[in-house]
């Protein structure tokens, strides 16, 4: 217990370590961005009538004060710290004078309870199937889950969202193609918002189910086709113990250890990784956000995106650092 | 196994309350319909796309929310509007005056009539008190929009009485109406009685907004992705209705998602305005959907925008000093593989420094066309005829046998949709220009008189038509020996600003339109606002260009009336002008792919009706509300 409590420590520390380094690196490289956030707001501003060059002269002096962007790189950057300690990441650009995290707040929920869980579930499917495909090589059913997994899987899954897309929204338009939920319904704990949201969520997470299954079923096949030919299932076989029981208990669950890493990791970067979904469905997460502010110029915002991004992928892993010397029997401990 | 059952057990309870705070979103400012009746709701799409800071509706400030969610085009007003077509009832609107400003002999005082009967959404009448809280507040308010216009220029506001605001000026200005002047934006009145309770308007969202639109907000998706407008009760004392009942009861405005997200939505009856298209979506949408089109009923079916994409030389780069240089660099130009190449031959061509829509063609094109034809150019060896009037004919016959009927056959409708004429290629011409300025050959590539190779940038930014516009504009160059660096910067605007940059594809002209006047972008091409080099260019003349005879253009347009016929002259002398020293090359109109369904709605302004610019993100466009028809479906 105390061996596991230091292991807990060191990796806490690394832990930390990891985020400072991470999150100091995206203030570093957003900062060396070339887009002024105050020209952007000029631009936007004075495309659009008739200022004179004295009026904008002014206006780009306020804005340059009101975003506080005058400061030097390191007094930034030591303030920015010292924001993040209390959770405050100062106001976003695109949104002034919203805080950014009010905005990350309001993303987030929608990037983990939709995509967040679409990729759980479709671990866990695309496991066990995967799974069962690797331990009855001879079945059916499975082999033809197979040649459907290894079509889908080389697509990219933006290609997949155009296709559900064009299949769903033009062919046979029977499901939303846009936004969260549909412009009629009150938000709140009630069917008809429940069942908007769903019924909002099928195609986006459609587009990462169908590619994720194929991703997670070969790769799970192929570890359960190695670990069938290992000495322990051979012995648990000849023993005569239930296959059902060699199957879920001596197969799937020691292939699965380096699928939950790999599931950490793909947590982690769903807050990236799931933009363009998000773009082609202008579903309201933290990826569509994370674009708006990029094309903006906006640092609060997409430090604040980058922070809770990096804070996620650290801390996924570390979970699974934590998880893996209870769940995997052959790990200990020193 | 039991661990097992744990840890799914627990990514279910985990994956259950990661979902539930979806559910704890911010609900809208006002309760939402249960059912929107189609029929009566008109969907346009939101350019601006999901609107980050969606509960913000003070538009008095910077970067606060956005625009046109139907906030200006529904709920805000100020004096006057000035379409950029041909309007309604002629291209200026009065809409909180009731006439033209009235000026002092040397433009230093202004004032304006106001329109009584004007209730703002709440009930309270509309006063001139309303207009002088405007003013003050925002001059003494730094950061507000309008801030730095009225600190510099307003030396004092008054109300004379209710209906009657005085103004004095710091310096004469015949156009500081135009601060109050919609061409698509302009000082939006403030309602004192809400503001003037407000400690700090800079934090202030303005939610729900009140105002003297004919529309009030009805509810909001929290995640930014739609509003939606209602009719007000008495929209009767609003000035709009001067100009007739708005037909739809409900307006939405929606983030309309990537290009084909817009047709999927068109063609199921959720969008009957798409902003803007790519060339390909427009043709793609008239022949998916029945009820859907343009502005030109056939080909090129885009409207033409009052900008004008061209080719921007940095006047502070020596490179570019010399008029010969400049010439030979239009010279080397194929205005069809242009054509092609941005707009797949739906472009309306410029050779002139103003944009080809609204009644430009009649004040400024069709006037100049002979004058044009006659252009002569001394090259230093031979005096050419550089423009070539039959120039978009010879487009329109190379689009024709893919899009057959669409595209006219008429000589007047070509011109009309495709540009008067343009520059023809020229590349003789362009080598005895070159020659002339000192330049030599050296195998295929040009040597400057230095020694140095004729080398430069072209900046474009990273899509889109201008993109390609620019790419084609660098082939052509590099093809006739100039060695062009294509920059594609994503901080193109900015780089612009600053004048970092050789060349570059973007536009520095943009006019009101509708009419002839030229000061709406002119006043700040005059040489005294032009940055030293590496510092901030402010409001256009991006091309950083400096020309005594500009200046007195400029000079006399400021002493001018707007509605003086000596503007029309002073612009025709600038078109002159800009086609001799050729500062930048015109090369079309930016068209903007607008469509228009007719599925639920008819009426709209088209090429034929030209009304009002059918862009819905313009306040303009609020004009069309009143000539909409239902269709009936």
């Amino acid at each position: 217990m105390q061996n596991y409590l230091l292991f807990v420590t060191k990796r806490a520390v690394q832990l930390l370590a990891v985020i400072f380094f991470g999150v100091s690196a995206a203030f570093l490289i957003t900062h060396l961005s070339p887009i002024n956030p105050v020209e952007q707001a000029i631009n936007r501003i004075t495309g659009r009538s008739n200022f004179s060059p004295e009026a904008v002269a002014d206006m780009r002096a306020a804005l340059t004060a009101l975003y506080g962007i005058e400061e030097p790189l390191w007094s930034k950057f030591i303030n920015f710290w010292r924001r993040i300690v209390v959770l405050d990441l100062g106001p976003s650009l695109i949104a002034f004078p919203t805080p950014a995290t009010t905005l990350v707040m309001r993303a987030l929920p929608w990037t983990v309870g939709l995509l967040a869980t679409a990729v759980v579930f479709t671990w866990l499917i695309g496991n066990i199937l995967g799974g069962l495909a690797g331990y009855y090589q001879n079945n059916r059913v499975l082999k033809g889950v197979g040649i459907v997994a290894m079509g889908l899987q080389p697509i990219p899954y933006y290609i997949v969202a155009f296709i559900l897309l064009i299949v769903f929204g033009f062919v046979w338009p029977v499901l939303p193609i846009s936004g969260g939920f549909a412009m009629n319904v009150r938000p709140g704990w009630n069917w008809p918002f429940i069942g908007s949201v769903l019924s909002h969520a099928i195609l986006p997470a459609l587009s990462l189910v169908l590619v994720g299954l194929g991703t997670w079923f070969l790769g799970m096949r192929a570890l359960v086709s190695n670990i069938i030919s290992e000495d322990y299932v051979t012995y648990a076989e000849l023993a005569g113990v239930n296959k059902r029981t060699i199957v879920a208990s001596y197969v799937i669950r020691n292939a699965a250890v380096p699928q939950l890493t790999a599931l950490a990791m793909t947590l982690g970067a769903i807050f990236s990784g799931t933009v363009i979904t998000e773009e082609v469905f202008s579903y309201p997460g933290l990826g569509s956000l994370l674009i708006a502010a990029v094309n903006a110029g906006d640092y609060a915002l997409v430090l604040a995106v980058a922070t809770v991004a990096i804070t996620a992928v650290a801390g996924a892993i570390f979970i699974v650092d934590l998880l893996h010397p209870i769940l995997d029997p052959r790990i200990t401990v020193e | 196994m039991r661990n097992w059952k744990a840890f799914l057990a627990s990514a279910g309870v985990a994956a259950a309350l990661l979902g539930t705070p979806v559910l704890a979103q911010d609900e809208p400012a006002a309760p939402p319909l249960q059912d929107i009746p189609r029929d009566q709701t008109l969907i346009l799409q939101n350019p601006e796309g999901t609107i980050r800071n969606p509960g913000w509706f003070n538009i008095w400030v910077p970067a606060g929310g956005g625009w046109t969610t139907g906030l200006h085009q529904l709920s805000m007003d100020t004096f006057w509007y000035i379409d950029p077509n041909e309007g309604i009832d002629g291209v200026t609107y009065n809409s909180l005056a009731t006439g033209p400003a009235i000026y002092n002999d040397d433009y230093t005082e202004m004032t304006v009539e106001l329109r009584p009967g004007v209730y703002w959404s709440d009930g309270v009448e509309f006063t001139a008190h309303d207009v002088v809280f405007t003013v003050e507040k925002q001059a003494d308010t730094p950061g507000m929009n309008w801030s730095g216009v009225f600190s510099q220029q307003v030396e004092t506001v008054e109300a004379v009485d209710d209906y009657t605001v005085h103004f004095t000026l710091q310096a004469p200005n015949s156009r500081f109406d135009s601060v109050f002047k919609v061409r698509w934006n302009a000082a939006w009145i403030m309602p004192k009685h809400i503001f003037e309770d407000v400690e700090d308007v800079l934090s202030f969202d303005n939610n729900p907004p009140v105002g003297l639109g004919p529309y009030t907000l009805h509810s909001y998706d929290p995640n930014g992705s739609w509003y939606i407008w209602e009719k007000r009760e008495d929209w009767d004392r609003t000035a709009m209705a001067e100009f007739g009942e708005p037909a739809p009861q409900y307006v939405i405005y929606r983030d309309g998602g990537p290009t084909d997200r817009r047709l999927i939505e068109m063609r199921n009856g959720n969008l009957d305005m798409i902003h803007d298209l790519t060339p390909e979506g427009m043709f793609s949408i008239v022949q998916q959907d029945e009820t859907a089109r343009g502005w030109f009923e056939g080909f090129p079916y885009a409207h033409p925008d009052p900008t004008l994409p061209s080719v921007i030389f940095n006047h502070q780069n020596e490179k570019f000093q010399d008029r010969n240089v400049r010439w030979a660099l239009a010279l080397m130009l194929d205005g069809r593989a242009i054509s092609m190449a941005s707009y797949r031959g739906a472009a309306t061509m410029s050779a002139i420094a103003i944009p080809p829509t609204g009644t430009h063609p009649t004040d400024y094109h069709i006037p100049m066309n002979e004058w044009l034809t006659e252009f002569e150019l001394d090259t230093g060896t031979s005096v050419i005829r550089p423009y070539d009037p039959d120039l978009t004919l010879g487009i329109a016959d190379m689009v024709r046998p893919q899009y057959g009927d669409a595209v006219p056959s008429d000589p007047a409708e070509i011109r009309a949709a495709f540009g008067q004429g343009w520059w023809r290629q020229d590349i003789d011409a362009a080598t005895e220009l070159l020659t002339n300025a000192g330049f030599t050959r050296q195998g295929n590539n040009w040597i400057m008189p230095n020694g140095e190779p004729f080398a430069f940038s072209l900046m474009i930014p990273g899509d889109g038509v201008i993109n390609r516009l620019g790419t084609m504009v660098a082939q052509n160059w590099t093809q006739a020996g100039v060695a062009v660096d294509v920059v594609v910067a994503s901080d193109h605007a900015d780089q612009r600003n600053a004048g970092n940059y050789d060349s570059y594809i973007w536009w520095s002209v943009e006019t009101w339109g509708g009419h002839p006047d030229l000061s709406y972008f002119l006043d700040s091409w005059h040489s005294q606002y032009v940055a030293d080099p590496g510092e901030i260019q402010p409001a256009r003349n991006w091309q950083r260009w400096q020309h005594p005879e500009l200046d007195r253009i400029i000079e006399e347009v400021r002493v001018t009336g707007f509605d003086d016929p000596r503007n029309l002259e002073l612009g025709l002398e600038f078109v002159r002008l800009m086609v001799e020293e050729m500062p930048i090359i015109p090369v079309m109109s930016y068209n903007v792919f607008a469509v228009m369904s007719e599925r639920y709605w008819t009426g709209y302004p088209s090429a034929d009706n030209p009304y009002a610019n059918p862009v819905n993100n313009w306040s303009n466009s609020r004009y069309i509300l009143t000539q909409l028809e239902r269709a009936g479906n």
